[in-house]
């Protein structure tokens, strides 16, 4: 008989507390809770993340050398890429003096956030960091990785902390382009081929390596070769490209960057690479499954990008 | 007293959830350590206390996830009425009934957590979710239930030889 009084209290209260939750009425209540919890959620979640290395360490032990000499070839074809792109930069530099163009986005302003805790629901992607609107955070704010690729954005901040929605949560929504790989030109900037180091020569000279200064990449892109669709996620784990024009052959490894599109992202942040694309004759759209850049499973700290407005910031 | 204990046990757990579970995870889901103790309590503790810990458990899951205050005090509700039916049990155990008890809790939970998510205006994958999380959960949380059944039962084996050792000295016999 009391559990007849008893439901129905509980649902109304919940109800009541979910509605004023929804209003931020209850903002402070949650701020106040993560800072009693954060030093202990904090210290448990850097404790185990070696245990968890771990164990994924002898189980996947296999993958992991497999995985290393590819991350190598990979090295060594971004050290490339990026001799390249240094040399293309100081181009557009000079060029950008002589016609005085203003620059976009001239110096990034990063706020590095460490990550406390995970919804671990399984319904949402989403992490909570250590710094709120205190320290200059604000919802919509894009958060990036240690080397520059998209995270997510700021859902909710309260005064000492925010939660993150990951890009591959079902309710983010990013414009993004794709850049199909440039087919291999030799030019007289790019480094040939490694040749096989012969014994006792000295190793051919390689360019210098990035900057540690994590600033977004951008991904090399024109007008005219990028396509553009709608980056989603959902409970996959991985990125689904959607909308993109049916009548383009789209090669698996093709770099997804923001296209800028709705304001809400700067342009060309990494977003990650096409594993496989769906076309269907009666489908009016391509469609790609997009791994994503940043390794969001386990992030230990995020750089949230203070200096770029989203336009669902200066629409309010 | 056993208040306090509980909710001190819902509320570590709850930090544990956030910070660590996230490495345990098993077919894609990680165990929801809150949701099996309130179901663990409610079997073992009696419908009496699990009015007041089940409730207690949830908000204090809520206060550390990105939920809306609320969703879990509410998805973790039916759990005290699944404790109450269960209780007409032909079987003289205590961890059937909890494992059958995480089980339907981990469906209904998850049923209404994804209906407030919808509410509020979050998307929600319906067919993903059910094939992705909500079964799994059932499974994973049901396999997980040993973890936190067994403390809660030894917890309350000696409250109750406490509680009959005192009548025993205090019997007019």
């Amino acid at each position: 008989m009391r559990l007849v009084w008893w439901l129905p209290t509980v649902v109304m209260i919940s109800a009541a507390t979910i509605f004023l939750s929804e209003q931020r009425a209850l903002d402070p209540v949650q701020n106040l809770s993560l800072t009693v919890s954060a030093p202990a959620a904090g210290g448990l979640h850097d404790a185990a993340r070696p245990v968890n290395d771990f164990v994924r360490g002898i189980t996947d032990r296999g993958d992991i050398t497999e995985e290393n000499r590819r991350l190598r070839e990979e090295v060594e074809q971004l050290q490339r890429a990026l001799a390249l792109q240094q040399d293309a930069q100081q181009r557009v530099r000079e060029l950008e003096d002589i016609v005085e163009i203003k620059q976009g986005r001239p110096e990034d302003q990063l706020l590095a956030a460490n990550v406390i805790a995970e919804d671990t629901s399984g319904l949402k992607r989403m992490i909570a960091v250590d710094r709120g609107t205190g320290d200059g955070l604000d919802e919509g704010m894009v958060v990036l990785s240690r080397s520059g690729s998209l995270v997510g954005t700021v859902s909710r901040a309260y005064e000492d902390f925010a939660w993150v929605r990951l890009i591959t949560d079902p309710d983010s929504t990013v414009n993004a382009q794709v850049v199909p790989p440039p087919s291999p030109q030799p030019s007289p900037a790019s480094p040939q081929p490694t040749p096989t180091p012969q014994p006792g020569a000295s190793p051919p000279p390689t360019p210098a390596p990035a900057a540690p200064t994590p600033s977004p990449t951008p991904a090399p892109s024109t007008d005219e070769s990028a396509l553009r669709g709608v980056v989603e996620g959902d409970l996959r784990d991985e990125l689904l490209l959607d909308l993109l024009p049916p009548d383009h052959t789209l090669p698996q490894g093709s770099l997804v960057s923001t296209s800028g599109l709705g304001g809400n992202y700067p342009r060309a942040l990494l977003i990650g690479s096409v594993e496989a694309v769906e076309q269907r004759p009666q489908s009016p759209f391509t469609k790609a499954t997009v791994k994503p850049a940043a390794s969001l499973a386990g992030l230990d700290t995020v750089l949230v990008l203070l200096s770029f407005t989203p336009a669902r910031l200066t629409e309010e | 007293m056993r208040y306090v204990i509980g909710a001190l046990l819902a509320g570590l757990l709850a930090v544990l959830q956030v910070s660590v579970m996230q490495y345990v995870q098993v077919l894609g889901v990680a165990p929801d350590l809150v949701l099996i103790l309130a179901a663990s309590w409610a079997v073992v503790r009696g419908q009496q206390e699990a009015t007041v810990v089940v409730p207690l458990a949830g908000f204090l899951k809520d206060l550390v996830t990105s939920d809306p205050l609320g969703t879990s005090v509410l998805g973790l509700a039916p759990i005290v009425l699944f404790a109450a039916a269960i209780r007409l049990r032909a079987v003289d155990t205590e961890f059937i009934p909890t494992v059958a008890v995480v089980a339907l809790g981990s469906l209904t939970y998850g049923i209404i957590s994804m209906t407030v998510l919808a509410i509020t205006g979050q998307t929600v994958i319906w067919d993903q979710a059910v094939t992705r999380v909500l079964l799994p959960a059932c499974l994973v949380n049901a396999l997980f239930t040993p973890l936190v059944y067994l403390p809660v039962h030894a917890f309350s084996g000696q409250d109750r030889s406490s509680a009959i050792g005192t009548r025993r000295l205090t019997s007019p016999l």
